[in-house]
């Protein structure tokens, strides 16, 4: 059997901008049918080599080394040739790639017509084909809506398509799975690699966090700071015997040996009781369902929302804070029946309760860092001055952003320091139940691995109630130790989470927990 | 590792600008007196008409008055009418509009479709109006509460936006309050833009008194205002240009000069 | 879109009720004791509705003609002079916002607008009047002070002439809120994520330009059409007043200054009424070009 055609050959490659170094001294080849995941942080250098290698870097980008396509002969990489090969780019529909105005399907048919040189009927026709090898994308016809109408998976899908569609050799994919589901991300890499296998192409998967990559099992660099810190396949990295930043990225992927001690759930008082709670719109005139969700969640215990976007976690979490009208049932909080309380006074229970989530527009972005962690204080315990400045640093010390700028506004702070500054307000807050959710979202594998240590030292701590919202078993398994598994606005599966993970009853848990890739 | 230096954009030395010559447009008045060789509305000062000379840097008008000296005047009159009109639009229509957003849903709603009709009457007519139902006198004012609807439905819809933002959604989910989070409008939209927005209203007033100055509802003589020196100049303009021009240069420089302090990329309308 | 239209439309007639209850308070002034206090005003603003309803819109204190009579007389002269005002704005407002909205040159152009766009349009038609006295030799009078008609459709030489400097005079005013209008939209949309992204997923730059940015700009031109009218109606007034001509916000000027506040009260409402009716058009013809609107 011949040996796979070699599609790239990057030897030396450097990148530099603005008189900064971005990359050095990065070589790779990678053949026919390779997948290769570039892993780094935003500072890492990635994005200037995905940046180079898909050619949209500008004149600015100062460029050493060189660069190899096919079988032909490697040239300057300063010199920016076209590939001979055909490089198509996949962006992630967290990057909001789509015009928001204009519809799906006239921009991919498009972007199709214009990479194919085709007719637009032709590039609508490969599109369809290319979508129909997709079980669970939209269906072509759907596709005449705007991006708003769609969720990430289906965009994901459409883009995939579109990508595929373009027969490529050489597939650059940047953090295209980002923000999507296990079970989605899982669903999304198959497919992949089941047309990588029928065309054939060479993959780079930029990637921040790790999940994408232990799907992918092909080989990886480790870039930090623009230098490649290791390189090898994913088993070998994920092994334990690599470097040490590397073991410190994989703690991020968890385990369920991580899991901390299970802890008694019938300790303490209750501060939640749930009796009946049907989560339909009071409005919603259907059948009753026979019993509706039921559960008591004591002062410091914890307990995971597990289920996919849609399913009713966040719908849940709104009924146990009395912010929303449901059809029916009784949510009792630390003693106090939300039915009975006005508006004005279920939001002075409410202020005790502390949010931590993966929405990048959680924080207010006009508003200062101190101020940010000031205002729960200010607002709620009316403290003098020096007091309120006492209890921010501590809390700004134990995140790690107490030498930030305090008067930065909260909307030029990284994904990674906003999630961390929701954890500062939380900690000043002394709250009695902390609702986190989805807290790695978006995040690379080292602010991952950060942000799940600062919420165990921050549950140890301050010791509120967990409620965790999340489509990850690993993430729930790691900060809670009770769960409900939900499906369709219904409970399909409850009970200790170790418990459930050895002997999973329902078919939706069975594959959210085969999802997690454990 | 220290941040790079990042030197100013193009429309942050303008703004700089903007307010140098604002400051030196506040020199100019409060010295006016003293740097204009005449003192206001003296006429006979030179000959009629008079053609800019040595003497008579700016010319003289049908009086015989120094326009130098009286451009100084009424440079003076208009940017003391319109200072208090450029507060009046902030407090009466942006600072307003903060508030009546957070208010219980009727009267935002109401106090919102007012100010919208009021908003759908140019603003000159608005002003024309305003000082017809009361006095002269009160042009200034008039002028800032006819740009004041359109502050305040500017500010009403920001703060409704950011009512609807997730932030604020999470920000209620921990009991944080609604006069708290209009605690946040006032201090990041209001207190924290008050320079530029105040420097926006001035031009916008600016615009607006002079205009209705020029149609005779403004300055009230012996005071004369720089749109009624040009509507004064009106008659002769074709053969006179220097008795309109030197007065209209002046306006220009204050609205300019407001509109750079203010920053540029949004103009203002009036 | 129809729900939408549906409730734009409600919005406008809200407006347009709320706009009739302001020019019957104003109506109100006209009559006897209406100064005396509060419920006399109460009362007059009443006596002023129940008269609206029957469409009995008073009279003029200075002409004794009927007051919707005198304004209507008047009216056409002003909606021409807006009308063909807006046309001239769409001409030079489209090109300049557009050329300065989109693309790099938006941030340089910024200040040199400014400069432009500082000098209030009484100022800037005067100037008018006195380049085209003065370099182009046109007859102008500035100085007549009687009120004389416009020819909205010239039929010679003389007639366009004196209708060009009225018209400009509107339509620079329009030109200048149109581009602003434009060049807001181009701003909102150049910090957009997609026009990277799609050019990185194999558009070109003329492809985005045209296909995507484009409908932006527009939908915003749109969106500020009652800005433009607002612009358009004060800009009128002013063009009347220095061209000496007897329109309908000559006739609001002049009435306000002599307190015939039953005349006054027509305008107003016809004003607001043109602004309320450009602003529904535009917000209704936007929304197709919104990501929340209907079809793509």
């Amino acid at each position: 059997m011949s040996e796979p055609r070699t599609i790239l050959t990057v030897s030396e490659l450097g990148v530099e901008r603005a008189g900064a170094n971005e990359l050095s001294g990065l070589s790779f080849s990678l053949a026919a049918g390779e997948s290769l995941t570039v892993l780094g942080d935003a500072s890492s250098g990635k994005d200037a080599l995905i940046r180079v290698l898909a050619g949209h870097g500008g004149r600015d980008d100062v460029l050493t080394g060189t660069i190899g396509y096919g079988d032909g002969a490697a040239l300057p990489a300063a010199k920016r040739a076209k590939p001979p090969v055909r490089m198509v780019y996949l962006a992630g529909a967290a990057a909001s790639p789509l015009n928001p105005h204009a519809s799906v399907l006239s921009q991919l048919t498009q972007i199709l017509a214009r990479r194919l040189d085709t007719p637009r009927s032709s590039a609508r026709e490969e599109l369809r084909i290319a979508l129909e090898r997709f079980p669970d994308a939209p269906v072509f016809a759907d596709l005449d809506r705007k991006p708003g109408a769609f969720t990430a998976p289906e965009l994901t899908w459409a883009l995939m398509a579109t990508a595929i569609a373009q027969a490529p050799d050489l597939l650059i994919a940047d953090h295209a799975f980002a923000d999507l589901s296990p079970a989605a991300i899982k669903a999304a890499v198959e497919a992949l690699r089941a047309e990588q296998r029928r065309i054939g192409f060479a993959l780079i998967y930029g990637a921040r966090g790790l999940k994408t990559a232990s799907y992918l099992r092909g080989r990886m660099i480790v870039l930090r700071q623009g230098r490649v810190v290791e390189e090898g396949s994913f088993d070998k990295l994920a092994s334990g015997q690599s470097h040490a930043y590397t073991r410190t990225l994989f703690k991020s992927l968890t385990k369920p040996t991580d899991a901390a001690a299970p802890r008694s759930a019938t300790r303490g008082e209750p501060l939640l009781q749930v009796q009946g709670l049907d989560l339909r719109s009071p409005k919603d005139k259907g059948p009753k369902p026979r019993d509706g969700i039921s559960f008591e969640l004591r002062r410091g215990a914890s307990l995971a929302l597990i289920g996919e976007e849609g399913s009713g976690r966040r719908a849940l979490v709104r009924a146990l804070l009395g912010m929303e009208r449901f059809a029916g049932g009784r949510v009792v909080m630390d003693q106090v029946d939300l039915s009975i309380l006005s508006a004005a006074m279920s939001s002075r229970l409410r202020r005790r309760i502390a949010f931590i989530t993966g929405a990048d527009d959680a924080l207010d972005p006009r508003m200062t860092l101190w101020d940010t962690v000031d205002e729960p204080l200010r607002a709620h315990l009316h403290l003098p001055r020096d007091l309120i400045a006492g209890h921010r640093e501590t809390a700004l010390k134990r995140v790690g952003l107490a030498s930030y700028d305090g008067r930065q506004p909260v909307a030029e702070l990284s994904p990674y320091d906003k999630r961390r500054l929701q954890i500062a307000r939380a900690i000043v807050g002394a709250p009695f139940l902390a609702v986190i959710d989805e807290p790695l979202r978006g995040l690379d594998a080292f602010a991952q691995s950060i942000m799940i240590e600062l919420l165990e030292d921050f549950r140890r701590q301050e010791g509120p109630a967990f409620v965790v919202i999340t489509a990850d078993v690993g993430v729930a398994q790691v900060l809670a130790e009770d769960a409900l598994f939900l499906k369709d606005r219904k409970v399909v599966e409850r009970g200790a989470l170790r418990e459930i993970l050895k002997n999973p009853k329902d078919e939706e848990t069975r594959r959210l927990i085969d999802a997690a890739n454990l | 590792m220290t941040a790079p230096r990042v030197a100013p954009s193009l429309h942050g030395v303008l703004r700089i600008i903007g307010w140098v010559g604002l400051g030196l447009i506040a020199v100019a008045v409060s010295l006016s007196d003293f740097l204009a060789t005449a003192p206001a509305d003296a006429t006979a000062v030179g000959p009629l008409l008079a053609a800019p000379t040595e003497v008579f840097r700016f010319g003289t008008d049908i009086l015989g008055r120094d326009m130098f000296s009286e451009t100084l005047h009424g440079l003076a009159d208009t940017i003391r009418s319109a200072l208090p009109g450029a507060l009046t639009t902030l407090f009466a229509g942006a600072l307003f509009g903060f508030v009546a957003a957070r208010m219980p849903r009727p009267f935002a709603l109401g106090l919102r479709g007012f100010m919208g009709i009021m908003a759908a009457i140019p603003a000159l007519l608005l002003a024309i109006l305003m000082i017809g139902l009361t006095a002269r006198g009160w042009a200034g004012i008039a002028a800032g509460l006819s740009a004041a609807p359109i502050a305040f439905v500017r500010a009403f819809e920001r703060a409704q936006r950011q009512e609807r933002a997730p932030h604020s959604a999470y920000a209620r989910a921990t009991g944080i309050s609604a006069g708290t989070l209009m605690r946040r409008d006032l201090v990041y939209e209001f207190t924290d833009t008050f320079l530029s927005s105040a420097a926006r209203a001035l031009a916008a007033v600016t615009i607006v008194l002079s205009t209705v100055s020029f149609l005779g509802f403004g300055a009230v003589p012996p005071h004369r205002d720089l749109g009624l020196m040009i509507a004064a100049a009106k008659p002769y303009l074709l053969h006179a240009w220097w008795t309109a021009a030197f007065p209209a240069a002046a306006l220009v420089v204050v609205i300019l000069f407001a509109r750079l302090a203010a920053g540029l990329d949004e103009g203002e309308r009036a | 879109m129809l729900r939408f239209v549906a409730r734009e439309a409600g919005r406008l007639a809200l407006g347009l009720i709320g706009a009739a209850l302001l020019a019957a308070a104003i109506a109100g002034l006209a009559l006897p004791h209406a100064e005396d206090g509060l419920f006399s005003f109460l009362f007059a603003w009443g006596r002023t509705l129940d008269a609206f309803v029957s469409l009995d819109f008073g009279r003029s204190a200075i002409s004794g003609e009927g007051a919707f009579a005198d304004v209507w007389q008047r009216l056409p002269l002003t909606l021409g002079l807006v009308g063909e005002g807006f046309a001239i704005a769409l001409v030079v407002g489209i090109p300049v916002g557009l050329l300065f909205g989109a693309g790099p040159a938006r941030r340089a152009a910024s200040p040199i607008i400014q400069i432009v766009s500082a000098a209030p349009i009484f100022c800037a038609g005067l100037a008018l009047a006195w380049a085209v006295a003065n370099l182009l030799g046109w007859p102008v009078t500035l100085d007549s002070g009687i009120k004389s008609d416009l020819a909205l459709w010239p039929r010679d030489p003389a007639q366009l002439q004196a209708l060009l400097l009225p018209v400009l005079t509107v339509g620079l005013a329009g030109a200048a809120a149109a581009q602003l209008a434009l060049r807001r939209a181009g701003a909102e949309a150049s910090g957009e994520a997609w026009r990277v992204e799609l050019r990185r997923l194999g558009l070109t730059a003329w492809d985005i330009e045209t296909g995507h940015v484009m409908p932006r700009l527009i939908a915003g031109l749109l969106a500020g059409l009652g800005e433009v009218m607002l612009a358009l109606l004060s800009a009128a007034a002013v063009a009347e007043w220095v061209f000496n001509y007897a329109g309908a916000a000559d006739l609001f000027v002049k009435s306000v200054a002599l307190h015939d506040w039953a005349v006054v009260a027509p305008v107003l409402f016809a004003f607001a009424a043109l602004t309320l009716i450009a602003e529904f058009v535009g917000r209704v013809a936007a929304h197709p070009l919104s990501d929340r609107g209907g079809a793509p």
